[in-house]
């Protein structure tokens, strides 16, 4: 029972989100013109499609279960293939690692959040090698050199090849981003 | 056809300026080394390539990101056969018989095999492309709005049916991108739609934000949560290619034109795309071929109908996209994006508004498969080492091009932080097994949908019973439902014969 609930959680989460937006649409400020259909019609069509696809799966998983599901066409290709052909295909199963993930989005999260203040260079070659050794990799030489020299070299294909204007930071920030771009022969 | 003819050679022309030709031999290169890397898919490589594009010629651009589609589905199967490491789905199939002549010692004979399968599928699929496509572009001008709204559907409909996940689980991903394209103010009305007075959204959710944070970071969220790897290679030293003799060849010719059949139909078809096609072909081999009792074995034949139909599936699905704008596939739609930031509608009129763009990328696939091919001969041993790169230093990357991708595109700090919040969501998609491919094709689609839908009812007195009453549209809405429906008939047969 409790396993039924669990799998009905994200359908019940995203019919209940889609139900909140229906509210949102019928709120929409317009003047309707003649007999057309407004602006809110379409969103409203796709919601309604939304809330019937997650109450027919929550009715489903209530009644029968996970196991009845119908899959895409590929899915059951690649299963039924794998099937057959296990010994060579199949892999060990990885260890999930939730905290991991989240210190890995947090550390994104942070990342965009310093950007702006920074500049591009002082927030991406930390962020690159704190992300390298969160993810496990301990040859710090390597790490360091891949960081700093790959992000130098991203900004330089950026700012002098394609002509795109990275966040340069504020005050002192600025100034270093400013002595990188003289450095690259940025004017 | 003299006209044909004369515009593909302009094409030719074009694809040999010094530009267009960096373009195709960078494309060809990273689309190897995509497939190969640890980390990378082919859809996340040709996403990742888009923002490098922005700045380039519109021929150039479609030319590099058409490279990298049609080389990102050869390399992979190096991988496979050396090492047992299939990069993604489309090379799995190529594994069971490549890799078991690996373990005989064939491993130089299977990526001969590999090379002309691939060449060979490319090649087939170029010429189809080139025929089809004015036809099928003449066709679709006399669509009128329903007839395409039926196309779109149709298309929205294969990706869910024919894709990796649950039906609903991919139905909810498809309306949740057709609601994210609703977002922000509506052309006709001028209303607010779901904004929520952030001035940025005013301008809608770009559907690049959408891609590149879904397929590109979502990703790399979920490699990090399985923890990241490398592969160390033991064989690598020993890589070489033997083609086969013309007497071998000859003993597969059937393979071969099954396979590329098989993909040019299948790339045809909105949503299959070059996984559908590579494990259809083993498929029907392994039922129909001449072999089919020694499939799995280590034979020939279970390299050819895999590698064949998924090179040949690039030319087929192409045709839907220059010809209507409606992309066969995940790294399609990529192209289509790029068509459209360069401010070109593929579709029926782009063959006489830009017939030199669409002949010069038609010629950029003959010499991309035959380039490919090159490079693939003498430079796989080179290329096949990056698998060694460790996979975090690629996704660190990845982020990194992601987020300079979203910043690129408007210059704006908020399309950042929506990359972000998309890779949260095409993590939570692919942990609760939800397909981010029609999340992303529902937002690319969503505007051509709701405005073919709307003009629709307007010219028809909100009857929405004409897409179902006009032979051309009423066809296809029908092929729609069946398309929807097979997956369907499919279990309830699958149950009942079990």
């Amino acid at each position: 029972m409790i396993g039924r609930l669990a799998r009905s959680l994200p359908y019940a989460l995203v019919g209940a989100g889609a139900v909140y937006l229906y509210v949102v649409a019928g709120q929409f400020e317009f003047h309707r013109r003649g007999a057309n259909l407004g602006p809110d019609f379409w969103p409203k069509l796709v919601l309604v499609l939304i809330i019937a696809t997650c109450a027919w799966e929550i009715v489903r998983i209530a009644l029968v279960g996970v196991r009845r599901e119908v899959a895409g066409v590929l899915q059951e290709m690649v299963e039924e293939s794998v099937r057959e052909h296990g010994d060579v295909a199949a892999g060990p199963e990885a260890r999930s690692r939730p905290l991991l993930l989240l210190a890995g989005m947090a550390l994104t999260a942070f990342y965009v959040w310093v950007i702006q203040a920074l500049g591009f260079f002082l927030a991406t070659a930390p962020y690159v090698a704190l992300f390298i050794a969160l993810g496990g990799y301990r040859r710090w030489g390597v790490n360091l050199a891949v960081s700093a020299a790959g992000t130098f070299a991203m900004m330089f294909f950026f700012m002098k090849v394609v002509y795109v204007s990275l966040p340069p930071g504020q005050g002192p920030f600025a100034q270093f981003t400013f002595w990188l771009m003289q450095l690259m022969g940025i004017r | 056809m003299d006209g044909v003819l004369a515009q593909l050679a302009a094409g030719f022309v074009a694809v040999f300026a010094p530009a267009n030709f960096a373009a195709l031999f960078v494309g060809l290169v990273l689309g190897l080394l995509v497939a190969v890397l640890p980390g990378l898919t082919l859809v996340m490589g040709v996403v990742l390539a888009l923002p490098f594009t922005y700045t380039m010629d519109v021929t150039a651009a479609i030319i590099l990101l058409t490279a990298m589609y049609v080389s990102g589905t050869y390399a992979g199967a190096w991988t496979s056969i050396l090492f047992k490491v299939p990069g993604e789905p489309i090379d799995v199939p190529m594994l069971w018989d490549g890799y078991a002549m690996a373990r005989k010692g064939e491993a130089a004979q299977a990526l001969g095999w590999t090379l002309v399968a691939a060449g060979v599928g490319g090649l087939a699929a170029a010429v189809a492309m080139v025929a089809l496509a004015q036809p099928v572009a003449k066709i679709a001008l006399t669509f009128s709005t329903p007839e395409y709204f039926a196309i779109i559907a149709f298309g929205l409909a294969s990706v869910v049916s024919l894709g990796g996940s649950s039906l609903a689980n991919a139905l909810i991903s498809l309306f949740a991108g057709l609601l994210i394209a609703t977002v922000g103010v509506d052309d006709t009305y001028g209303t607010h739609r779901f904004t929520f007075g952030v001035p940025i959204l005013s301008d809608g959710i770009d559907y690049l934000v959408v891609m590149v944070g879904a397929f590109g970071l979502g990703e790399v969220f979920m490699r990090m949560e399985k923890g990241f790897k490398s592969v160390p290679l033991k064989a690598a030293g020993a890589v070489r290619t033997r083609l086969p003799a013309l007497r071998e060849l000859n003993a597969t010719k059937g393979t071969f034109a099954r396979g590329t059949l098989l993909g040019i139909l299948i790339g045809i078809v909105p949503g299959a795309g070059a996984t559908v096609a590579s494990f259809l072909s083993y498929g029907i081999e392994a039922q129909y071929g001449r072999r089919r009792r020694e499939m799995g074995s280590g034979i020939p034949e279970g390299i050819v109908a895999p590698q064949t139909a998924a090179t040949s599936s690039v030319g087929g699905a192409m045709i839907p996209l220059i010809t209507m704008g409606i992309p066969g596939s995940g790294a399609t739609a990529i192209i289509l994006g790029a068509f459209l930031l360069h401010g070109l509608q593929p579709g029926p009129q782009v063959f006489q508004s830009s017939s030199h763009i669409v002949y010069a990328v038609f010629a950029s696939v003959f010499v991309g498969v035959i380039g490919m091919c090159l490079i693939g001969y003498f430079a796989a041993r080179l290329l096949v080492r990056v698998l060694e790169f460790p996979e975090v230093i690629v996704s660190a990357y990845v982020v990194m091009c992601c987020i300079l991708g979203a910043f690129a595109a408007r210059n704006n700090i908020t399309d950042v932080w929506l990359i972000v919040v998309f890779g949260v969501v095409g993590y939570l998609c692919e942990r609760f097994r939800f397909p981010i491919a029609p999340l992303v094709l529902g937002s690319i689609l969503g505007p051509l949908a709701e405005t073919n839908f709307m003009t629709t009812m307007i010219s028809f007195g909100n009857d929405w019973t004409v897409f179902f009453t006009r032979p051309i549209s009423g066809t296809i809405m029908a092929l729609t439902v069946l398309t929807l429906v097979f997956p369907v008939l499919r279990h309830l047969r699958r149950r009942r014969a079990a």
